[in-house]
């Protein structure tokens, strides 16, 4: 073997590869130090969480799934309707619209009648756009729809907010009358 | 001889199997060295691969340095590039050493030799590869690096997986049933930032992808739901929603606050940071629309609004010299990859009318852009180049839709 050339592509060696592990440990030990002195949970990598947790905790609840919880069962979702009626939203947009008022005093009357339930609202997009933007557009309907039912005498402590954008369409075709469908607050009550 | 790119006439470059120097059958390390650099290779644009069956020297039966073979056999084959080199084991250690000439001037151009295990050889032929390509086009190649990327290929769930860029190597980081998303890596590609919904609220989780083990980044300041991590591992830029309303803010590693980057109205999303961190591109729909924004980190000036054509303009990314910006633009309710200058200068448009075409990532050389496309179907990785616009490949086995990549800086020894 004549000379060879090194640099960036040159060689590969025991020590080069010792000296990797060593940075490893390193890494990890800080990490466990960041992880302690911040308080924040460590998880494994494979595996974890996403086992179905209801976000609500262990309280039952008297019909409207949670939408991730229906995805990973494999059916539409939030294609069960509970008690509290879903609202729609024009295409980009996250005001109330006029004729989806009736629903929400209804949805708060039921809320009022049932003092101890708590309501999760679920922001939703269509497929259009981008997947951040429309989880930041999915948080603006959610939140909308609360500060809807708040001003209805619903208190705020009840109501919790949460956007899964574009990533669980209840309609999946490529058209209108699947978007206009998908672009919604879904409730999901618990009491 | 003269480099053609391209475009034109594609050089042709011979790699026939690599020589026993042990006297072993190293055929299976062979292989895995020569078809590596051979798929890199080609994916490069550059080359052309001359099939082993027109061959006419025996590796086994010739030398490697130059005089020790006959390079006529090389010539008579119109090959414009060889590669030939040798591999000995001795107790398990692998050394292969590989030279690349020049044909017709019947030079060497380049030699290297690498020592490592045998699940270490393809990563010899993508490192061989990137040199090959600096020895003929003058600039690295950009195949010693990982893909991030997004996919359904295990089932409907969005998972987070690694790959080499050549596809091979496929690593799963998530193995939740939930929705993972937007992945991306420091500059050493030791750190995996990406948003989970696996606990059901989504938050970001900084992965070490050698020591497998992962920080779950949560903020006293909202819901998390998207960050990029800056190139040397130290911040993050993180789109938090709080109340309804999604600000950029910068945190440290592990998550505490720095300071806001954006304040209240409007929805801002897609931080990306400039390779130096001097800056951070984003998306804001302060204007009416989404458009690309860019920020100086050191603070004092507004954000600079750089793209104007299109009504939705989203997923900025940086050159890696930090000079243009790669983004996709809506047009008939599918995007195209445009690439503008810092300055907001002609936005030059790199797909048109195939598919939806999202999520560019440039490679680190800065030749190629690897985005996702909706063009023959369900998403699927492809490689563009960047100065032609050319569609080079598919990457990835065609397993569901595969979504946001990234590429990650070149790897280090």
């Amino acid at each position: 073997m004549t000379r060879v050339q090194s640099g960036r592509g040159g060689y590969r060696n025991r020590a080069s590869l010792l000296f990797g592990a060593t940075l490893i440990v390193l890494a990890a030990t800080s990490l466990v130090a960041l992880a302690g002195c911040a308080s924040k949970k460590k998880a494994g990598m494979q595996g974890t969480g996403g086992n179905g947790t209801n976000p609500l905790g262990e309280q039952t609840m008297p019909g409207g799934r949670n939408s991730l919880e229906d995805f990973q069962k494999g059916t539409l979702p939030g294609g069960e309707n509970g008690p509290l009626t879903d609202i729609h939203f024009d295409f980009n947009d996250f005001t109330v619209r006029a004729q989806d008022g009736e629903i929400l005093r209804t949805d708060a009357t039921w809320l009022t009648d049932h003092a101890k339930a708590r309501v999760q609202v679920e922001g939703h997009c269509d497929e259009r756009g981008s997947e951040d933007y429309n989880i930041a557009l999915g948080a603006k309907r959610a939140q909308a729809a609360k500060d809807y039912l708040v001003t209805l005498g619903v208190a705020a402590e009840r109501i919790s907010t949460i956007s899964y954008g574009k990533e669980l369409p209840v309609c999946p075709e490529h058209e209108e009358s699947c978007w206009a469908r998908n672009r919604r607050a879904h409730f999901v009550a618990a009491q | 001889m003269e480099i053609v790119g391209p475009g034109s006439r594609l050089s042709s470059i011979a790699l026939p199997e690599l020589k026993n120097l042990a006297g072993d059958d190293l055929h299976e390390i062979s292989g895995a060295f020569v078809d590596t650099l051979s798929h890199d290779l080609k994916l490069s644009g550059y080359l052309r691969v001359i099939d082993a069956q027109a061959y006419i020297e025996d590796s086994q039966d010739s030398g490697n340095e130059l005089g020790h073979f006959n390079m006529a056999d090389w010539r008579s084959i119109n090959a414009d590039f060889l590669v030939k080199g040798g591999v000995t084991v001795k107790e398990g250690e692998i050394t292969l050493e590989a030279r690349l000439f020049d044909v017709a001037q019947q030079r060497q151009m380049m030699g290297k030799r690498y020592t490592g295990t045998g699940d270490e050889v393809a990563r010899m032929g993508r490192r061989f590869a990137d040199d090959v390509l600096k020895a003929i086009t003058g600039v690295e190649g950009p195949f010693d690096a990982r893909l991030a990327f997004v996919s359904t290929r295990g089932g409907r769930f969005k998972e987070i997986y690694t790959a080499a860029i050549d596809g091979q190597d496929v690593f799963k980081v998530t193995n939740n049933p939930t929705i993972n998303l937007f992945p991306g890596f420091d500059h050493s590609a030791h750190y995996l930032l990406y948003t989970s919904y696996k606990t059901g609220r989504p938050a970001l989780y900084l992965a070490d992808l050698q020591a497998r083990r992962e920080l779950r980044i949560s903020s006293i300041l909202g819901v998390p739901i998207e960050g990029a991590l800056s190139p040397d591992g130290r911040y993050i830029a993180a789109a938090i929603e709080h109340g309804g309303q999604t600000d950029l803010h910068l945190l440290d590693s592990a998550g505490r606050e720095i300071r806001a980057l954006t304040q209240g109205g409007p929805i801002n999303v897609s931080p990306a940071f400039s390779p130096d961190q001097t800056r951070l591109a984003f998306t804001s729909d302060r204007s009416g629309s989404p458009q690309i924004y860019v920020m100086d980190l050191g603070g004092g000036s507004e954000p600079r609004r750089i793209t104007y054509s299109g009504n939705y303009n989203t997923n900025p990314a940086f050159s890696p010299v930090g000079n243009r910006i790669a983004y996709q633009s809506r047009e008939d309710g599918r995007f195209n990859i445009y690439a503008i200058g810092l300055d907001g200068g002609d936005p030059v448009h790199l797909t048109e009318g195939e598919g939806s075409n999202e999520s560019p990532s440039w490679s680190p050389d800065g030749r190629y852009i690897v985005f996702s496309s909706t063009r023959s179907g369900h998403a699927r990785l492809f490689l563009m180049q960047v100065e032609t616009g050319k569609i080079i490949s598919a990457l990835l086995e065609d397993k569901g839709d595969d979504t946001s990549p990234v590429w990650s800086w070149w790897l280090s020894e």
